[in-house]
């Protein structure tokens, strides 16, 4: 008698967290690689004003979709590395239970990183942040990670089984996720701006539950036939 | 087989026949008949194009959307062909668009291109979204080219709508948006010839999706042929 999906999902995804535990390789290279990136838009952007208030919203999110691509791209990677694909896919597991145990471990990763990087960025690029900030932003946080983690698991698997996966994740990933660093980047912006908008903030946040929720039923619809072999 | 392929191009020449008339039609009617707009001048002409161009584009992603949920539920080669062959489609209509509406933000607003403007903005997310398609197809493993191909057709398609609720989102009143809830907002001198270049430019659509997918039929076909033909002189 197999466990249930619930169990599954668990069992999932402590074997990924522990994984990431005791290599530290993804996390550890996402954070580095997050901080590099804010200090090249700094660079390209920041010098030429004495304020980058207005610009920070846009650095964070470009910033963190760059850093998600890495994440992302880490999707099955060990797997595929140690070998154990092939039984992981023939092993009596729904594939819907195994795409959002991806999607669970990716928000992981992204919030991770992002508890240490957003708080850094709001330092470097934010002047007078109030601390109440912090907690609107961290929605923003966990609802972009949210449709970033169900889109990248589902573009990540199929990626995985073509050629030159490195190019093509990139390629796949990055548009898909514009209209979400758009709308994390404004609703960062709204906040962190000059002037709380606040109704312009909760606007963006419902652009990105409704995009979270649009490929995640397409993700449901179609997950099947990626892992189909 | 070669019966089948001569009655789809009989029907290729008669839909090939109705589209130039129409297309005829449409241009006499935008450049001649319809009245130039008060505001804009001539430029406004292109809205004639642009805007059918645009729809059908979506309408072309649509259709690949539809045969890739075809292939995915029933299988089989030909929904595959009309998905790749409508996604192919929908580029060069989405390409047009974007040129065109580049040409008429260049006369009405002097710039190329507005950043401001989410539904240029989001149009643009589309077009990369579908050129990744090709990516993606030509990546993939034999075997699972055209499952893939259907998967990220749905998954794209998803993204369609999210161009037209960006624009409530962002509030932008850059975009002129000529069809509102209370309807046109238009004469119906300029209104019918928007129409007629509508139908023109689906019909173009209809017979470049004909054209195309005859042509692959045709060359599989003739693969079919060769390797009966091949089969045969093995045999001998």
């Amino acid at each position: 008698m197999s466990a249930s999906p619930l169990r599954q999902m668990r069992a999932l995804l402590v074997k990924d967290l522990r994984l990431e535990l005791r290599t530290r390789e993804t996390a550890v290279a996402m954070g580095l690689f997050a901080l590099v990136g804010m200090m090249i838009f700094q660079f390209a952007i920041g010098t030429r004003t004495d304020d980058a208030t207005p610009f920070a919203g846009g650095i964070i999110w470009a910033t963190l979709a760059l850093t998600a691509v890495l994440g992302v791209g880490r999707t099955w990677v060990p797997e595929r590395e140690q070998r154990v694909l092939d039984a992981l896919l023939t092993a009596p597991v729904p594939r819907l239970v195994l795409m959002l145990a991806r999607s669970v471990a990716l928000v992981l990763y992204l919030l991770t990183v992002q508890v240490v990087v957003v708080p850094m960025a709001i330092v470097f690029f934010v002047r007078d942040a109030a601390f109440s900030d912090l907690g609107l932003v961290a929605v923003v946080c966990v609802l972009a990670d949210v449709a970033i983690a169900v889109v990248g698991a589902l573009l990540a698997s199929m990626s995985v089984f073509s050629r030159a996966r490195e190019l093509l994740l990139p390629v796949l990933l990055l548009p898909s996720i514009i209209p979400v660093v758009i709308a994390a980047a404004g609703a960062t912006h709204a906040v962190l701006g000059p002037g709380n908008a606040l109704d312009e903030y909760w606007r963006y946040c419902v652009f990105l539950g409704v995009y979270a929720v649009v490929f995640g039923l397409v993700a449901f619809a179609t997950f099947d036939h990626v892992l189909d072999d | 087989m070669s019966s089948t392929i001569d009655a789809a191009r009989r029907r290729l020449v008669g839909l090939g026949a109705v589209t130039a008339a129409l297309m005829a039609l449409s241009i006499v009617g935008v450049f001649l008949v319809a009245p130039e707009d008060a505001d804009q001048g001539v430029i406004q002409r292109i809205f004639y194009f642009h805007v059918p161009i645009a729809l059908i584009s979506l309408v072309a992603y649509g259709v690949a959307c539809v045969a890739a949920i075809m292939y995915l539920r029933r299988g089989g080669e030909k929904w595959d062909e009309v998905g790749v062959v409508s996604v192919g489609l929908g580029m060069v209509f989405s390409i047009l668009t974007v040129l065109t509406g580049s040409i008429w933000a260049k006369a009405s607003w002097g710039t190329w291109w507005v950043w401001e403007d989410p539904r240029l903005v989001t149009y643009l997310v589309v077009i990369l979204l579908y050129a990744a398609y090709f990516v993606l197809r030509s990546s993939a493993e034999d075997n699972r080219r055209a499952r893939y191909s259907a998967v990220y057709a749905v998954f794209a398609f998803a993204a369609v709508p999210l161009s037209f609720y960006s624009v409530r989102v962002a509030e932008s009143f850059v975009h002129p948006v000529v069809f509102t809830r209370s309807g046109a907002d238009m004469p119906g001198s300029m209104l019918i010839w928007f129409f007629v270049s509508l139908v023109a430019i689906t019909g173009l659509f209809a017979t470049l999706l004909q054209l195309e997918l005859l042509q692959r039929r045709a060359d599989r076909a003739m693969r079919d042929l060769k390797n009966r033909l091949e089969t045969l002189m093995a045999g001998t």
